[in-house]
């Protein structure tokens, strides 16, 4: 067997220039993402192996969508075991008739490479449907022509690379290779091939063969240009993702920082800037956004598009500015890019980053540029900034209340550590059961069922803070520092370690993100503490309660702390209940409207988003919607009142006190 | 632009109705543990002279009377903007009525500065007396308008938008001039920038004592208006509900008309 050198030079040479390229645009694009803050620190190594095995190669989240999922698979494995066949015809440029040793020649490699030609035929097949028939509005701020191409090119890929095989079996009829048993797909091909003659054969081989390399060529420099960049940005951006709690913002050192937020690009984390160069464009996070679904401006996935694209508008300029140290006239990131009102319109629901397969963290980038407009600009929406002043001055955000803090408990009681010394449990109350009218009966509905089931608790009563949950979303990181020392400082003073709240946000920031600032305490939610009375038999129903029901979980118990099941362990132990669950349940729950410290903004873009949810849970025509958040309670009253609707918003405490 | 705000520290005034409390002897609100803020309209002063001076230049002191606690609306109106602040602190100060205060804070005000133009809240939202801005111009001996909400400088005067019942009026004054102000969409305070409440912390306050403005501990009381509070009281306010009997929907209005009557309601 002689070597060809001509073709095996041409190869490497079209190789050479096709990686320099690639090479080129990689290096530019690695330039802009040394741009972003922060350092690289890579822990727990192992889970992360891990987590490339499950979501990389297992498709985990992407088969969540089981569609887009599956045609994904198709595509994707077809790439890594076709990745055998490239391998291949890098030995046959040199060699004529080479084959991978040990496996070329296995029947069983051939049928499924054969296969999976198939299969990414049939997965690109369904992305076209998908995209041009079905047309789901997911797609809408995506460039179809940059889908289109790169579907157009893996179609090439295979069409060369099935007709290269086909050929090759037609041409070596006198000694055909050892893998042709297994080749169902090729064999078949080759039939195409019978009438050709040997020299027309031999063209039309080497016309796929070239067909073949030379589009993956293509592809290789198409690469960094578009989203099909995420095939490679995929691995590092999983390996590096967010492990702390998905419910914790991260903390920001306000004596170090040079901006306070984010108002330039370059002000973005580094793997911020990552994440936007593995958004592949697919738009689930875009689907399932409660603003966006209710016809307002914010979209999830144009969050990471037009931060890249911004990027790769100015980062060049950037990198030359910042060695020459003159200023620069660019677009402005906030107010350019981005309007206010797209940034204000976030409920912080973690709906997108439940969804993303790339494990793209996209509250973080929106409350990094709500933390600039609020520090750096004071720009807030005028009620938005009532609430931050209210918490400043008096320690909560309900600006009016006609309610001291511990008026709900009056003649119920119940300690107060101040004057009666911790007890086993500190009934965390927070701002809204304290506060709000309605809130206000969950509080004394949660003390009496402690009072009957006789567990030692206590409130700090006016010695309480907000948590700073509002202060932290709406971006004012100074004013959360404040509120969370002081209420850590509280809590050790008193030595409290056993924290039971009625709400997730205080549940989330007191479980989550005090712990950064040295407050590490137990802290339960009330569904999680009630399941636990209950499986402990520490309470018996007396009644039980004949409604139908459905439950919308609060974003901040469920999707932010993964705990979908208590609630629902109470509500099944109410006896004789019916629960109905609503199409968006669990993870896929539609938020209440209030998140993000959105409970105090002025909702006047599109639909609001609590009417959207109270439609949710009339289509399951139950009687009651049980919540277990006092934020989601009020927003569902307020929905209530506005569209008549004929079910009744109860917290779980409520409807259990009731039943004993 | 040299301009003087005029601030007083009091308690929350959005507290509920049902913790406020009164000293039956000093005849004053009890501070307890609420929370102390800025009061509302000298907050829209201070937000006025800020917008001034980001238009003209020059300088914004904060000024208060009050006890060491009041440093902390002083460094919320430095964190807000101003370029200093001035405690005037001594015990007899704070049994000091309106026109002591007035007089007290004219004497500091010349003491410290020139200044072109003197701002103060139209009210407190604690006591709601309305007279101290006034009885400042009086002492310094200067023009005074109240309740303006805008202000225009124009050739060395200022045009003040002011409000009145049913519109506004515009007035000009001659400089230095003293203005009281109230509230409008133009003049809501700004929620500090985090670096400036952090400067504010490092920036300098002024801390004045009687002697200093050359009082004497006897004379104070001379400086005094002739008012004397006899007392205060809070308003106590009693829902009842009385049902009218009645067989037929006729009988209970007619007897409803005379109960109605009886009351004197109508």
């Amino acid at each position: 067997m002689g070597i060809d050198w001509p073709r095996g030079i041409a190869v490497l040479v079209l190789t050479g220039v096709a990686t320099a390229i690639f090479l080129r645009e990689m290096a530019r694009i690695y330039r802009f993402l040394r741009l972003g803050q922060g350092s690289l620190r890579v822990d727990r190594v192992g889970k992360r192996l891990l987590d490339l095995i499950v979501y990389v190669l297992g498709h985990v989240k992407v088969l969540a969508w089981t569609y887009s999922g599956v045609l994904h698979l198709f595509i994707f494995w077809g790439f890594l075991v076709l990745l055998t066949t490239i391998l291949q015809q890098y030995g046959e440029a040199f060699v004529p008739g080479w084959s991978l040793p040990w496996i070329g020649n296995s029947p069983v490699l051939a049928g499924l490479q054969d296969l999976f030609i198939l299969l990414v035929l049939v997965g690109v097949g369904m992305a076209l449907y998908l995209r041009a028939v079905v047309r789901p509005p997911r797609f809408r701020s995506s460039n179809p022509l940059d889908a289109y191409l790169i579907l157009g090119l893996i179609t090439g890929i295979m069409v060369g690379l099935a007709g290269s095989r086909a050929t090759a079996i037609a041409l070596s009829k006198e000694a055909p290779p050892g893998w042709l048993a297994g080749a169902f797909l090729s064999r078949a091909l080759a039939v195409w091939f019978k009438g050709f003659s040997p020299s027309m054969l031999h063209l039309v081989h080497e016309l796929f063969w070239w067909l073949h390399l030379l589009i993956i060529l293509f592809f290789l420099t198409w690469i960094p240009e578009g989203k099909h960049l995420h095939l490679i940005t995929i691995f590092p951006n999983i390996f590096l993702r967010k492990l702390t709690p998905r419910g914790a913002l991260r903390p920001l050192d306000l004596e170090k920082a040079e901006s306070l937020g984010v108002g330039k690009v370059e002000q973005f984390h580094w793997k911020d800037l990552l994440d936007t160069f593995a958004c592949m464009e697919c738009g689930r996070c875009t689907a399932v956004c409660p603003a966006n679904a209710t016809g307002k401006e914010l979209d999830p996935r144009r969050l990471h598009t037009a931060i890249r694209h911004h990027l790769v508008e100015v980062g060049e300029r950037v990198i030359a500015a910042r060695e020459s140290g003159q200023a620069i006239d660019r677009p402005s990131l906030i107010g350019d890019v981005f309007s206010e009102d797209f940034l204000w319109q976030c409920v912080t629901c973690a709906a997108c980053i439940q969804e993303c397969p790339a494990f793209n963290e996209h509250i973080d980038k929106i409350v990094d540029m709500r933390r600039y407009l609020v520090m750096e600009e004071s720009r807030a929406p005028d009620t938005i900034l009532e609430a931050l002043r209210s918490l400043e001055a008096r320690g909560h955000p309900f600006k009016g209340a006609l309610a001291s803090r511990t008026d709900w408990a009056k003649g119920m009681g119940i300690k107060e550590v101040a004057r009666d010394g911790p007890a086993e449990w500190l009934f965390w109350v927070g701002c809204a059961a304290a506060f709000d009218e309605r809130a206000q009966k969950v509080a004394q509905a949660m003390a009496r069922i402690l009072q009957i089931a006789g567990v030692d608790f206590a409130i700090l009563g006016g010695e309480e803070r907000c948590t700073g949950d509002p202060a932290r979303r709406m971006g004012h990181e100074y004013l959360f520092q404040m509120l969370a020392q002081e209420n850590i400082a509280t809590l050790e003073r008193y030595g409290i370690t056993r924290i039971l709240t009625i709400c997730p946000h205080c549940y989330n920031t007191l479980k989550n993100e005090y712990p950064q600032f040295g407050g590490n305490f137990q802290v339960v939610h009330h569904s999680q503490f009630l399941a636990a009375l209950l499986r402990e038999g520490r309470l018996q129903l007396r009644q039980p309660l004949n409604l139908s029901l459905t439950f919308h979980d609060p974003c901040y118990l469920g999707r932010h702390n993964g705990e979908y099941e208590a609630p629902r362990q109470v509500l099944r132990a109410l006896g004789g209940n019916r629960v109905v669950e609503m199409e968006r349940c669990r993870e896929r729950a539609f938020c209440c409207g209030a998140g993000g410290g959105l409970f105090w903004a002025e909702e006047r873009v599109g639909k609001r988003i609590n009417h959207e949810r109270a439609e949710h849970a009339l289509e399951t025509g139950a009687e009651v919607v049980g919540t277990a958040c006092p934020y989601c309670l009020v927003m569902f009253e307020d929905a209530v009142k506005a569209k008549e609707a004929p079910f009744r918003p109860r917290d779980i405490a409520e409807l259990l006190a009731d039943a004993l | 632009m040299e301009i003087v705000v005029c601030l007083k520290q009091i308690v929350d005034p959005e507290i509920p109705a049902s913790e406020f409390r009164l000293d039956p002897v000093t005849k004053r609100q009890i501070r307890g543990s609420h929370a102390l803020v800025i009061s509302t309209y000298d907050e829209n002063a201070l937000e006025v002279a800020l917008q001034l001076k980001e238009k003209q230049g020059g300088k914004v002191t904060a000024v208060t009377i009050g006890e060491e606690q009041a440093t902390e609306a002083l460094r919320k109106a430095l964190a807000m903007g101003a370029d200093s602040a001035v405690l005037i602190s001594d015990p007899p100060l704070l049994e000091a009525d309106d026109l002591g205060k007035a007089r007290v804070l004219a004497r500091a005000i010349r003491k410290l500065t020139t200044p072109d133009l003197i701002l103060c809240g139209c009210e407190s939202a604690d006591w709601v007396s309305r007279i101290v801005g006034p009885f400042l111009a009086e002492e310094l001996g200067l023009p005074c308008v109240t309740f303006g909400t805008r202000i225009e400088p124009r050739d060395g005067k200022i045009v003040v938008r002011r409000i009145v019942e049913d519109g506004y009026h515009l007035v000009e004054a001659a400089l230095p001039a003293v203005v009281t102000i109230a509230s409008d969409e133009t003049n809501t305070p700004r929620l500090p920038k985090v670096r400036d409440i952090m400067a504010a912390v490092k920036k300098p306050i002024t801390l004045l004592r009687m002697a200093d403005l050359g009082i004497e501990p006897g004379s104070l009381k001379e400086m005094e208006g002739r008012i004397v509070l006899q007392d205060v009281a809070i308003p106590v306010r009693e829902a009842r509900c009385e049902f009218i009997e009645g067989d037929t929907p006729e009988e209970q209005a007619e007897r409803l008309v005379l109960r109605l009557k009886e009351l004197k309601v109508i």
